[in-house]
């Protein structure tokens, strides 16, 4: 008996239909070649699990719900080392809990992908209300140094198409990928055109293939993802969450260490231009820019139009990959423009704009504009605090 | 009559499935463990399942080391989660046979509600949590499965909470298999092992294991010899059932198989249930 | 050497289990007792079996750092000859002393061949190269020698008792500081562990007594009339648990001088396997051969 293959084609999701932006989320995934799912019910991201549950079994995959959100970390891990690709969805308390797994699948490098759909905390917070309180979750959550990639739609066309890119960037280059949604997002329902959405090429996993003997699970190869040996095919690897040299055996070797620890961060430094995704509007001549993820860019785009019908010259510029942050992208914009200022909205107490600052060190005086109360930022209040600090 | 001497034992060499060069392995002298590995390794050869296609999940802990000495696909993976991660396994790749090798901090403290839900879903996986009473690797605190008295470093005037019994717990969680034995009975071991990775659905085999360099030494339990005889003579084996009502010792465990019911694979009844929608579908 | 300005180093390293925490909290205390400013660092934890263990022991005037920086090492105390190897450029190189026991223990990480038998790439320099290469050293079977005083556990107080030559402490304060640290019962052995470690590198500023290194294993062959059976025991698998010795129904098998499993008395030997299958360290392989009938 051999590894099951990959199973039915996905469903031919073509032309335009009304989705929601978990369920896209979810279509996405399946589109792009995933067959395994588990999860656990979490406001606001169960709709996640429920398309999986109802269109997984359709193309050969399997779904299932298990006993909290750490088994359904553990299983997606187990399912991607089996050699299937895999995904789950969760919210914040949720997300919480797979931390600890998430930093086994940075650790070993096991490719999978991780809904968060953000909803108002800590703690239980406010379930069933927005917020963006995450940002620092996502990159920083699981212990350790670690090399994450966290994406960061803000409709629902690109719920579906930012999934399909985080199956994507997750099995191509062997790392954890976090679909960072707020809760506004995820439960927002868009036409879509799905037909507009690029084929994308076959979403490969490097496989290893080469000899059995001698084999080194986790050899420094020039793009630096190392093929993945497949149970079953003959290489009889070991996997552990231990600190592991090239053959996947733990080690404390300081210098193997070092290396084998950089080369998963370098891994995304080497891919960067891959990785990274961001857009602009009226950023070219922008005194003022606003950065924003989300729902709050949503309201963003729509203070820029208000606010250049005023005359004032304002700009959004829009992380769609949120981490590793498009630095280089932003400096430039903000050089190109000669802006001045820099207003960052979230819905948080200041997290993205730490960010900003770090990036643009004084190139522009950076502001934050927080909202923390369970409603979504407004346009208004957006246009506000921009035309405040253009005074 | 058979012969062990030169038939089937000498067919079996542990070598054949170990990784040579990560021996000796990294247990302390006289730890149960070792036996236990060779006895699943035993068991393993004798249920002819080739080494490609053997898949050893283990947690953290002495227990979850073991599984780096297997020359099979082996993931040491986090503290207390390898059977939801064998769970992803299994259902991933069915055509692989699973085993968990856990112990009894991993599977019953951090773990336990993996557990209970891994034998009430009866996917085929075998688990053979190692019982030694103790957490070794840390130094040796407190467990689920110390006894009450037992003097630990977290318990330095002896422990005041009762212990579980595993196997009641697995069997009453609705495991379909479920057995015990001590590591001095091997060939009882390596047949229950056999029996485990067998059955079809959730298998959960206790093994009692001895910590002597720790356990043993902090409570004066004597040295390994000593230690794995003493389990050897408080056990009530299998065949006892129905027989002795009151056997010397009131409280010893039961040993062999204790559980064994025929109910539905998880991982096959899914994949029934998913062929059905496909063929509706079309 | 003027002691009142100078810092003296001390490191003192081996794997989990070994002692070498007690043999630092000895030295430690010992500086304190005498008067000196003492900083003691280790790194120890998950290390039962298998992992690194080391301890810096700095004492003087007044010592600020907790570490010893690389090169300034002057006493190295290594309870595993692979670790003390791998520490040894640590020491100063024209005064720095080297005291090791010549004991292995052979890590899971000491070899990269799958292939069976393969030799492990395990600390190939012999003592003597080591030696030459240090102002003063000592490599001495501390194991042995504590185990032919009845315990193998001692061996950190055999080394204790060689590195007591090299510091200025009197012999009585060592014995006391010793007896005060390690359990009351067995306080006897370990004074006598003491004496002979220090009487042992009394003799000399660079001195040798090691026994035979290398992979071992032995191999019996016993003859019964229809079965050829063969006893292979890996020596450097065996970790002396008695578990064999004491299980075997013929009482065949016992622990060596280096605390291995051997194949005492083969004429006794039934070829059961009982041994092979009980052993936790793999390292005993039976094998029952009929024997061909010669054709008549």
């Amino acid at each position: 008996m051999t590894a099951p293959s990959l199973a039915a084609a996905p469903p031919a999701l073509t032309g335009r239909r009304n989705l929601e932006g978990n369920e896209a989320c979810a279509l996405g995934a399946i589109r792009a070649g995933c067959r395994f799912f588990a999860g656990y019910p979490i406001t606001p991201s169960s709709e996640v699990a429920e398309t999986m549950a109802r269109e997984l079994p359709k193309v050969g995959g399997t779904f299932i719900q298990m006993e909290d959100e750490i088994a359904s970390m553990g299983a997606v891990i187990g399912a991607s080392m089996g050699g299937v690709t895999a995904m789950t969805a969760t919210s914040g308390p949720g997300f919480s809990l797979k931390q600890e797994n998430l930093g086994y699948a940075c650790g070993a490098e096991i490719p999978c992908v991780i809904v968060n759909v953000m909803r108002g905390g800590p703690s239980t917070g406010m379930p069933t209300r927005p917020a963006q309180g995450d940002i620092l979750q996502a990159r920083w959550g699981t212990h350790g140094d670690h090399a994450v990639i966290v994406l960061a739609p803000a409709s629902v066309g690109e719920a579906y198409s930012e999934t399909i890119r985080a199956v994507e960037l997750s099995e191509t280059l062997r790392v954890p990928v976090v679909v960072l949604l707020d809760e506004v997002i995820g439960h927002l329902t868009e036409t879509v055109d799905l037909g507009a959405v690029p084929e994308t090429p076959g979403i490969a996993r490097p496989f290893a293939t080469g000899p059995r003997e001698g084999f080194l699970p986790y050899a420094e190869t020039a793009d630096l993802v190392p093929p993945m040996p497949r149970p079953g095919d003959g290489y009889r690897s070991h996997c552990t969450g231990l600190t592991h040299g090239p053959d996947g055996f733990p080690t404390q070797n300081p210098a193997v260490a070092a290396a084998a620890l950089t080369r998963t961060t370098d891994k995304l430094v080497l891919h960067r231009a891959r990785i990274e995704s961001w857009r602009e509007q009226a950023t070219e001549d922008a005194d003022l820019l606003i950065v924003a993820i989300g729902i709050s860019a949503r309201a963003a785009r729509q203070a820029v139009k208000d606010l250049r019908a005023e005359g004032l010259k304002v700009g959004l510029f829009r992380p769609v990959t949120l981490w590793p942050f498009p630095e280089t992208p932003l400096r430039e914009a903000v050089a190109a423009a000669g802006t001045r200022k820099v207003l960052v909205p979230e819905m948080n107490q200041g997290q993205l704009v730490l960010e900003v600052e770090r990036v643009l060190a004084g190139r522009a005086e950076v502001a934050g504009l927080s909202r923390i109360d369970g409603e979504t930022l407004t346009p208004d209040e957006i246009a506000g605090a921009a035309r405040e600090a253009l005074k | 009559m058979k012969d062990t001497k030169t038939e089937s034992a000498a067919s079996f060499d542990v070598n054949d499935y170990l990784r040579q060069d990560r021996m000796p392995h990294f247990l302390c002298p006289g730890c149960g463990h070792g036996i236990a590995l060779r006895a699943l390794l035993w068991a393993v050869h004798e249920q002819g399942i080739p080494k490609d296609r053997l898949a050893v999940v283990s947690g953290i802990g002495c227990s979850g080391r073991l599984s780096a000495y297997i020359d099979a696909n082996t993931f040491h993976t986090t503290h207390g989660r390898p059977l939801t991660f064998a769970t992803g396994l299994k259902l991933a790749r069915p055509d692989l046979h699973v085993i968990v090798i856990t112990g009894d901090g991993d599977c019953l403290a951090i773990g336990g509600n993996h557990l209970i839900h891994a034998c009430r879903r009866n996917l085929d996986i075998t688990c053979v949590m190692l019982n030694n009473e103790i957490y070794g690797m840390t130094g040796g605190q407190v467990s689920p499965m110390t006894a009450e008295g037992r003097f630990t470093t977290t318990t330095p005037e002896g422990n005041t909470e009762p212990n579980f019994d595993a196997c009641a717990l697995a069997a009453a969680a609705g495991a379909s298999f479920v057995g015990r034995e001590v590591t001095a009975q091997v060939l009882a071991l390596k047949t229950l092992l056999g029996q485990a990775i067998a059955h079809e659905g959730f298998s959960f085999v206790e093994v009692l294991s001895d910590c002597t360099e720790i356990y043993g030494r902090k409570n004066d339990l004597g040295a390994s010899p000593e230690m794995m005889l003493a389990k050897k003579s408080a056990m009530r084996p299998y065949a006892y059932r129905n027989t002795v009502d009151v056997p010397f010792r009131p409280n010893a465990l039961r040993t062999g198989v204790l559980t064994r019911t025929d109910r539905p694979e998880y991982g096959a009844a899914w994949r029934a249930m998913a062929a059905r929608i496909r063929n509706e579908e079309h | 050497m003027d002691k009142r300005n100078r810092t003296t180093n001390v490191l003192i390293v081996g794997v989990g289990g070994q002692g070498v925490i007690m043999v630092s909290k000895v030295l430690a205390q010992l500086c304190q007792e005498a008067g000196h400013d003492v900083k003691q660092s280790e790194v120890h934890g998950m290390a039962k079996r298998g992992g690194g263990v080391f301890s810096h022991v700095r004492f003087g005037a007044k010592v600020w750092s907790p570490t010893i920086p690389e090169g300034e090492v002057d006493i190295l105390v290594a309870l595993e000859w692979a670790e003390g190897l791998r520490w040894i450029r640590h020491l100063k190189p024209e005064t720095g002393t080297f005291i090791a026991d010549c004991q292995k223990i052979v890590p899971p990480f000491a070899c990269r061949s799958r292939k069976r038998g393969a030799e492990p790439a395990y600390a190939p320099q012999t003592p003597e190269e080591i030696i030459d290469q240090v102002h003063a050293g000592y490599v001495m079977d501390a194991t042995g020698l504590a185990a032919n005083l009845g315990n193998a556990r001692a061996a950190n107080t055999v080394l204790l008792g060689a590195l007591s030559t090299a510091l200025d402490f009197p012999e009585e304060a060592w014995a006391q500081v010793i007896a005060a640290t390690v359990p009351p019962k067995s306080v006897q052995i370990n004074a006598r562990a003491f004496a002979e470690g220090r009487a042992w590198a009394l003799g000399g500023t660079k001195r040798i007594d090691v026994t035979a290194s290398g992979l071992q294993k032995s191999r019996a062959e016993v003859h019964h009339p229809q079965v050829e059976t063969v006893v292979e025991i890996t020596a450097d698998w065996c970790k002396g648990c008695d578990i064999c010795v004491k299980s075997c129904p013929e009482r065949c098998l016992r622990l060596n001088d280096q605390l291995k499993a051997e194949l005492a008395l083969p004429d006794l030997c039934t070829g059961c396997q009982l041994c092979s299958w009980l052993c936790p360290d793999m390292a005993i392989s039976v094998t029952n051969t009929p024997v061909q009938e010669a054709a008549s």
